[in-house]
């Protein structure tokens, strides 16, 4: 009894077992650990039958295990087999081989077992089968018997209404003839009394009359045939119908339409979804055939196209960047519908494209034909991870923004940002916070100060999160803010890492075109706006010889005009005369008159907005230089210009000294 | 030495007190202004020397600056002193008001009949903190110093004189050099003698030329509208260029619109006491 034959299906009727079975034994045959060898290690066992015996009690083939001939079994029956006491095991050869014939016999043992398993299990199916297929035979008979009765009722009925129908034509026949014939015996007896009339006057006078009636009536012709035949109509009966209700019975019909699932949460991978049916009714089936196609209403993303249509600077506000909700509209393309065959009540499309939707539908296929198309479903895959954008990322003791690209030509519905907290030397914990629900491509964190964090962003789309975003480290020791270069005037280059700035001696280029945003007078650069209320602390490195001017600006400061000589900014200025050095500390183009001695070349400049102040020291002398107060109405950006040709670093992620919040 | 409390006031929190004792430097009975703050009833706190100017008495700066607040938020103790001793019955102390009573300068006088009594700078670096480190909460390692006009000038010539002494250092319209004006050179005259060279013991500017010592960081609050600015008594630019360029660090406000007078040290006051606090509290 070779398990595998069974399996192929060496009988046709066997073909048609639905998947259930199917699968379970393939399941079982999979997982074919040789159970309940453990036990009773060479321990011959009458026992083992009763174990086994589950099968069926009432067949012949129950498994018998003789005991062995050697030596009767342990009465005690112990488990483990190391009952040392045992004569059997005196010999070392012979111990040995009659314990490896026992385990072999043992293995077999518990193959007929899964045999037997296995047989029992198709037992049931053949038997559910079998109900299945009585009962559609039944069902199929009462529908012809049902027919068939109609039919005759009908025929009968019909039948019925003939007769009535002859029996009326006779009857109405028979009364006229009856009416014919009480008139002319009347016309008779009339002519009769006529003729015995005494009165010869009257006599005269009716007899001419009655003949011509009575010559009238001889006349008549009296119709004598029959109205109606006397024989029925027989058409032939039209048993086509039932013909082929009879022709139906031996034929499993098609399956019905199957019902696809809505999509599952976390199904969905970027480039596959995993898609679910089920069939509500006894069919049996064959195959599935799965459809998909892509629903899309712009290009496909690929390499060629840019997640931004249009590069042109335009003035915003930088605090609130937009949206990443770029739809370009181009006619519907037809896309090509895929088709899997499966055998399974799921499968797992691959090859597909982020955050992407799918109208999938799938049929049932069984020997006499194909069911309708389920509903179409909708499906979304994942979309692809979003891209942290490094240098728009800022961070102060106690929040960080970060700012990404959303990843996806497609608008998603939110993002989800993950972060964690790490020790000094780089180890992560788990993740330790998310945040869900984030509406745009950027997210203020709060954070606790003096710590490290790896923070990464989700995309999310009905289809679940997409792949963790490449991490970004950001550490709350001190604020921390890249430069805007966009704002730089063309003058100004700026180095690889982006914190320091050169006012170099050579002609503006001719290409330097000044955008939008850019210093036009002033050769300055805003840095990053810093939106977060509190104590800020940042360092600006420059010659002894620099002219320069550090500050703050609100943003939207004039950009053709000086910092410092408006309303919108606040500096430190340094000039170098020939004779000495000047400093100013300009507000609205009015500073107050010091001297300083000491030209700092390290300066240090504290930012509270809370207070309102902005001071300045010299770092290497701890010395404290001046302090504007004001009151900041926004959010404000670092800002730096050269006066003259020199360089200007700036130093950030410092924390604030104490002597510059006292 | 034994104190005798004049007056107590509570006030910012902590007690405006006045003392008199028999000083030994000046041989008479001075008077000292101790501003207490709230935290000294429980922690030793820093001082904070403050040097008044001509005509001044321990009393103008206690009732006119408005100190007390800014020392009680910061914990610091305020000690000033008279501008000079008082009653010693010199001939000639009270002819002027910018010589001799109320005009001490702090300086050790070596002339008659001034060189017994006269010797502020004494009594001010020395005898004084050793009082007041005997008999109030004081840290004696941590005091600074501050003054205006003459004691201006006093401030400067005390922290220059002793590096590392004083933590801080501050002065509003402060006299910067004595030796060229004329409050100076009278002075100095009448106390040091004709020898020009022994002036320059007391002269901010010069000292500041030859000073080595721990960095100092000096905050100097001048009104533009000092008449004694413009009379050339006060000279900052002169301090300033010899600071320039032995880079001692000095931050010079000229303050528009203000005057000499004790509106002017007002309204500037908490700026020194917090430049005091920086580094009387590190």
């Amino acid at each position: 009894m070779d398990l595998f034959e069974i399996r192929g299906g060496g009988g046709g009727g066997l073909d048609v077992i639905s998947e259930e079975a199917e699968h379970q034994e393939s399941r079982e045959l999979k997982a074919m650990d040789p159970y309940n060898v453990a036990s009773d290690r060479g321990r011959g066992a009458a026992r083992d039958v009763s174990t086994f015996q589950r099968f069926s009690v009432d067949t012949n083939e129950s498994l018998r295990f003789e005991p062995c001939e050697d030596s009767p079994p342990s009465p005690t029956g112990a488990e483990d087999g190391y009952d040392d006491d045992d004569d059997v095991f005196k010999e070392g050869e012979t111990e040995r081989e009659i314990v490896t014939t026992r385990s072999r016999l043992q293995g077999k043992v518990a193959e007929m077992e899964n045999f037997a398993g296995h047989l029992e299990e198709i037992f049931l199916t053949v038997e559910e089968n079998f109900g299945r297929q009585e009962q559609h035979l039944e069902q199929h008979y009462n529908d012809v018997l049902q027919t068939l009765s109609q039919r005759y009722d009908e025929r009968a009925a019909g039948l019925e209404e003939e007769k009535k129908g002859k029996l009326e034509a006779l009857y109405g026949q028979l009364l006229v003839c009856g009416r014919a014939l009480d008139a002319s015996k009347e016309l008779i007896e009339t002519a009769q009394e006529v003729y015995r009339s005494q009165d010869k006057r009257l006599f005269l006078k009716a007899v001419k009359p009655t003949i011509k009636r009575m010559e009238e009536f001889a006349k008549e012709e009296v119709d004598l045939t029959l109205s109606t035949r006397l024989e029925f109509d027989t058409p032939l009966a039209d048993m086509s119908d039932v013909k082929t209700m009879m022709d139906s019975i031996n034929v499993v019909p098609a399956p019905s339409a199957p019902v696809i699932n809505p999509q599952m949460p976390n199904s969905a991978s970027q480039t596959s979804l995993r898609v679910c049916w089920s069939l509500f009714s006894d069919d049996t089936v064959e195959s599935y055939e799965l459809y998909y196609r892509p629903v899309l209403e712009d290009t496909p993303a690929d390499s060629t196209c840019a997640p931004y249509v249009n590069r042109v600077k335009v003035r915003k506000p930088l605090h609130s960047f937009p949206v990443n909700r770029v739809k370009v509209r181009k006619p519907l393309l037809s896309f090509p519908v895929n088709r899997v065959k499966v055998k399974e009540t799921h499968c797992t499309v691959t090859d597909l494209l982020p955050n992407a939707q799918y109208e999938l539908w799938v049929t049932a296929t069984n020997t006499t034909g194909i069911s309708p198309a389920s509903e179409r479903a909708l499906y979304m895959t994942v979309p692809s991870p979003p891209v942290i954008k490094r240098r728009e990322c800022t961070s102060c003791p106690e929040a960080a923004m970060i700012r990404w690209e959303s990843g996806n030509t497609n608008p998603v519905d939110s993002y989800t940002v993950e972060l964690s907290e790490t020790s000094t030397d780089g180890t992560a914990g788990g993740v330790t916070e998310s945040i869900v629900a984030v509406p745009t491509c950027q997210c203020l964190i709060q954070l606790q100060t003096g710590r490290r964090y790896l923070i990464a962003v989700r995309a999310v789309n009905i289809g679940g999160p997409s792949d963790k975003s490449d991490v970004i480290t950001v550490s709350t020791t001190g604020t921390f803010f890249h430069l805007l270069e966009d704002t730089a005037h063309p003058c100004l280059s700026i180095s690889e890492d982006g914190f320091t700035m050169f006012y170099g001696d050579e002609e503006l280029p001719i290409s330097a075109m000044a955008l939008d945003d850019t210093f036009t007078r002033c050769v300055a650069v805003l840095g990053d706006l810093i939106p977060v209320r509190g104590r800020h602390y940042w360092e600006v490195e420059v010659d002894d010889g620099t002219e320069f001017r550090i500050g703050v600006s609100y943003e939207d400061t004039e950009r053709n005009s000086f910092l410092g000589a408006n309303k919108t900014s606040w500096c430190m200025r340094h000039i170098l005369s020939p004779s000495r050095h000047k400093y100013e500390f300009l507000h609205n183009g009015w500073s107050p008159d010091l001297r300083i001695t000491v030209n700092p070349v390290r300066i240090g400049v504290a930012l509270d907005y809370e207070r309102g102040t902005l001071s300045f020291f010299n770092v290497a002398l701890e010395q404290h230089l001046h302090t504007f107060h004001c009151h900041f109405q926004n959010y404000v950006h670092p800002c730096f210009s050269l006066d003259n040709p020199g360089a200007l670093t700036v130093h950030n992620s410092i924390e604030a000294p104490e002597y510059t919040f006292i | 030495m034994a104190l005798t409390q004049v007056s107590s006031n509570k006030c910012a929190g902590g007690f405006q007190k006045v003392f008199e004792h028999d000083s030994t430097e000046l041989k008479c009975k001075m008077k000292f202004a101790v501003y207490l703050p709230p935290q000294a009833e429980t922690d030793k706190c820093p001082v904070l020397y403050w040097l008044s100017g001509l005509t001044c008495t321990e009393q103008n700066v206690i009732t006119k600056a408005g100190s007390q607040l800014a020392a009680a938020e910061h914990g610091i103790i305020v000690v000033a002193p008279d501008t000079s001793p008082r009653g010693c019955n010199i001939e000639g102390e009270d002819e002027s008001w910018d010589f001799g009573t109320g005009a001490g300068f702090y300086v050790d006088a070596t002339q008659d009949p001034w060189k017994t009594n006269y010797r502020m700078y004494s009594y001010v670096t020395e005898e004084l903190p050793k009082l007041i480190n005997a008999n109030f909460p004081s840290d004696p390692d941590r005091m600074s110093i501050s003054g205006h006009s003459m004691g201006g000038h006093g401030a400067l010539v005390c922290a220059l004189k002793n590096p590392g002494k004083y933590k801080a250092v501050s002065a509003f319209s402060p006299i910067c050099n004595p030796m060229q004006c004329p409050w100076g050179q009278k002075a100095f005259a009448g106390y040091l003698g004709s020898d020009r060279s022994t002036w320059e013991a007391y002269d901010a500017t010069v000292l500041a030329g030859a000073y080595s010592g721990p960095q100092l960081d000096i905050l100097i609050d001048q009104g533009r509208d000092d008449q004694f600015l413009s009379a050339s008594q006060l000279l900052p630019d002169n301090l300033i260029a010899v600071c320039s360029e032995k880079k001692i660090p000095v931050v010079f406000r000229l303050q528009p619109g203000y005057d000499h007078s004790y509106f002017f040290i007002y309204s500037f006051m908490n700026d020194h006491i917090k430049h005091h606090a920086k580094y009387l509290n590190a």
